[in-house]
């Protein structure tokens, strides 16, 4: 028996690379802490990763109800991943653990109308505080300024 | 062996001087022993005192043994010392059996641990201090300072705690009786600086900035300003009436915002009255009392930026003292937020005024136009009109001829602007103890898993500097006086009054500046200890059960 390989038709192999559509849904639903992983793996996916909407849609898809018109403000005091960094991260697990004490998954939590106000103000304060030091430029990727040191301290559990 | 210690428990009994013991020597004694020997006649069906019991206090009554002679001299001074606390009293006045107090020891000891079960850990006390006691003993009584000190337990005086002046530095290692003590020096040096006698406050100081040293964390920061405070007013050497600069200040309390909450809470508290009273508005003017480097603002205007609706033209005018170098202060501040209203797409006008206090404001040169809405913000300035008479009254007029929606007020919450210095004194060292304390908590290790974003540097200097602001502020309380005198705080009963009085009445903070408020503690470490009260629609921030800081909000009648 003579196998006959037809050359033309190569054995089908899926890269995720070639469907980017597919890789932002999958991003999409990924933690913070796994999206920042993504962005390591190489310079596509880094890019890819660094996309706001991506760290919108994980700063408010939990938000009940989703918040209107946030977007310009975000965006201009310096984006969602910064936000996200800075704010939401450290404001969602320090009040989930406040309350629950028990699992440590900080995402399956919708964020209430004042959780959204008060990250928000906080993001808002950062970046001022950033003018105020840098005498008039902000930095793009600076760290976190002092007035939200508390939020980077450890905390009694 | 034994004369010796009769003839020393003798002294600590009937209050004679240290010297007066060896003076005394046999004659002394064996007098004592005629007399008591006399009276104990009185009570002839009274038991022979048995072997090995002390002989002296058998004859009054008590059945002391004499070994046990140094540890009941020990107990009783710990016990006078537990007693002066206000928590043992209320203690001892309940119904609570003691055991035969004729068996002295043990009534002694069942007394203690059940005032202040702490365990008695070995003493080195000084000679040369026990002499420079004389005058302690005039106020405190020969039980706290026993005049020999040989038979006790010695271990080698640490470095740590010696002070310069005196090389056989004094170890206190009971840091909780001694923290009892500081205390009571401190208060005692108070009231012999309120009676005038210099002599004895000098001396107290002196003995509170050694004991102060023995201690550890927030009660060693408080009793070291404290007894600072207390130095100056004793020595006359005032803190310079040309004060530290703006820029200083202002350096001071940002750390103190970074560092802990109540400057946060202020603001997110103040901010939320503000936008209630501004909602369905379209143009919006703030004056702002106290300035210093709009830390208020910049979330006040992202709140209005987000509101349904969209932002309303936002005015703000600053208000501030003259900055002393050569820069327009105001102005720069005004420049920054400026950029931010820009970032975030909100009209925003912005003017400073200079003034060296806010009694020299007049409304008319505020430019207030007919179309706008008015809120006046006063953190922390209210209190320093009260050095001077009738000052509160004429901003509170000034204010009204402003024609606000709404003054919010955030005040420390303490009466420190008594008239007598004492009870201003006890008043503000609870006060900043708790302050003192809730910052040792809030401050941040800097060490192992951090939490967010990356490994900050040690906030240590941030708390420090916090300290420092706090401690002038103590050192106003404390050592100054007439119009230097501007830390006046008062409670908000006491401000409650004067508002009305001036014409406003009480605003209710709603339920979303509670829960606001509420969240933002819960994100500080330490979190557990702050309280936030709703008190009369007012908001304090407290730490535990005491209340330290309380913002309100006015409107005309």
């Amino acid at each position: 028996m003579v196998h006959i390989h037809d050359h033309d038709a190569e054995p089908y192999r899926f890269s995720i690379n070639d469907h980017l559509d597919l890789l932002i849904e999958v991003l999409k639903r990924l933690d913070g802490r796994s999206l920042g992983a993504a962005a390591c793996v190489c310079r596509k996916w880094c890019a890819i990763a660094r996309n706001d909407s991506l760290w919108e849609h994980l700063c408010f898809r939990h938000v009940s109800p989703p918040p209107v018109g946030v977007r310009p403000v975000v965006s201009a005091l310096g984006g969602y991943r910064r936000l996200y960094m800075v704010c939401v991260r450290p404001v969602l697990s320090r009040l989930k653990r406040r309350r629950i004490g028990g699992e440590s998954e900080v995402v399956r939590r919708v964020w209430s109308q004042h959780e959204v106000e008060l990250s928000l103000s906080l993001f808002c304060v950062e970046y001022y505080e950033r003018l105020l030091v840098g005498g008039g430029r902000v930095a793009g990727d600076s760290p976190a300024s002092s007035s939200l040191k508390f939020l980077c301290m450890p905390v009694n559990v | 062996m034994k004369r010796d210690y009769q003839s020393q428990y003798y002294t600590v009994f009937t209050g004679a001087s240290s010297s007066s013991t060896s003076a005394a020597g046999g004659s002394g004694v064996s007098d004592v022993r005629a007399d008591v020997a006399g009276k104990s006649k009185m009570w002839v069906e009274g038991k022979q005192p048995e072997a090995g019991y002390d002989e002296l206090l058998a004859g009054v009554g008590y059945e002391v043994k004499s070994s046990d002679m140094f540890d009941v001299a020990q107990k009783i001074e710990h016990l006078e010392g537990v007693l002066g606390n206000d928590d043992g009293l209320s203690q001892i006045a309940s119904d609570s059996v003691h055991y035969n107090p004729s068996d002295l020891s043990s009534w002694l000891e069942s007394m203690i641990s059940e005032l202040n079960p702490i365990v008695q850990q070995p003493v080195v006390i000084d000679d040369s201090f026990v002499n420079a006691a004389d005058d302690l003993q005039a106020i405190a009584g020969n039980a706290i300072y026993p005049p020999e000190a040989k038979k006790q337990k010695t271990s080698p005086p640490s470095t740590a705690a010696s002070s310069s002046t005196n090389p056989n530095a004094i170890v206190l290692v009971d840091s909780q009786e001694n923290g009892i003590r500081l205390v009571h020096t401190l208060m005692a040096c108070a009231e012999a600086v309120q009676k005038d006698e210099i002599q004895l406050a000098e001396t107290l100081v002196k003995q509170a900035g050694i004991l102060a040293a023995s201690q550890a964390g927030a009660m060693r920061k408080v009793a070291a300003y404290f007894a600072e405070a207390l130095a100056r007013r004793i020595y006359r050497l005032y803190p310079s009436s040309q004060r530290d600069s703006p820029a200083f200040q202002d350096l001071l309390q940002m750390h103190f915002y970074e560092t802990c909450p109540y400057l946060k809470f202020a603001h997110f508290t103040a901010n939320q009255a503000i936008l209630e009273a501004f909602s369905g508005k379209n143009k919006v003017h703030v004056i702002d009392f106290s300035m210093k480097q709009g830390m208020q603002w910049p979330a006040l205007m992202q709140a209005l930026a987000l509101r349904p609706g969209g932002p309303p033209t936002f005015r703000l005018t600053g208000i501030g003292p003259p900055s002393g170098d050569n820069t327009d202060h105001l102005q720069e501040v005004g420049w920054k937020l400026a950029q931010l209203a820009n970032t975030i797409h909100v009209e925003f006008e912005y003017r400073g005024y200079i003034a060296e206090s806010l009694v020299d404001l007049e409304p008319a040169v505020l430019d207030l136009r007919d179309d706008e809405v008015v809120a006046v913000n006063s953190v922390f300035e209210m209190h320093q009109l009260l050095a001077r008479p009738g000052a509160v009254e004429k901003v509170l007029s000034a204010v009204k001829d402003m024609k606000p929606e709404i003054l919010t007020v955030v005040e420390q919450e303490a009466n420190h602007n008594g008239p007598v210095f004492l009870e201003r004194f006890t008043e503000s060292l609870h006060y900043y103890s708790t302050l003192f304390d809730s910052l040792e908590s809030s401050g941040g290790g800097g060490d192992g898993a951090v939490e967010g974003g990356g490994i900050l540097p040690a906030s240590a200097q941030d708390k420090i500097m916090s300290e420092v602001y706090l401690g002038k502020q103590i050192c106003n309380v404390v050592a100054c006086e007439g119009p230097d005198r501007v830390e006046r705080h008062q409670t908000l009963t006491q401000w409650k009054t004067r508002f009305e009085s001036g014409g406003f009445e009480a605003v209710h903070l709603g339920s979303n500046a509670y829960k606001q408020a509420s969240m933002l503690l819960a994100l500080f470490a330490g979190g557990d200890g702050y309280r936030v009260e709703e008190n009369n629609g007012c908001l304090m921030l407290g730490w535990h059960t005491r209340p330290l800081i309380t913002t309100s909000a006015w409107k005309i009648r």
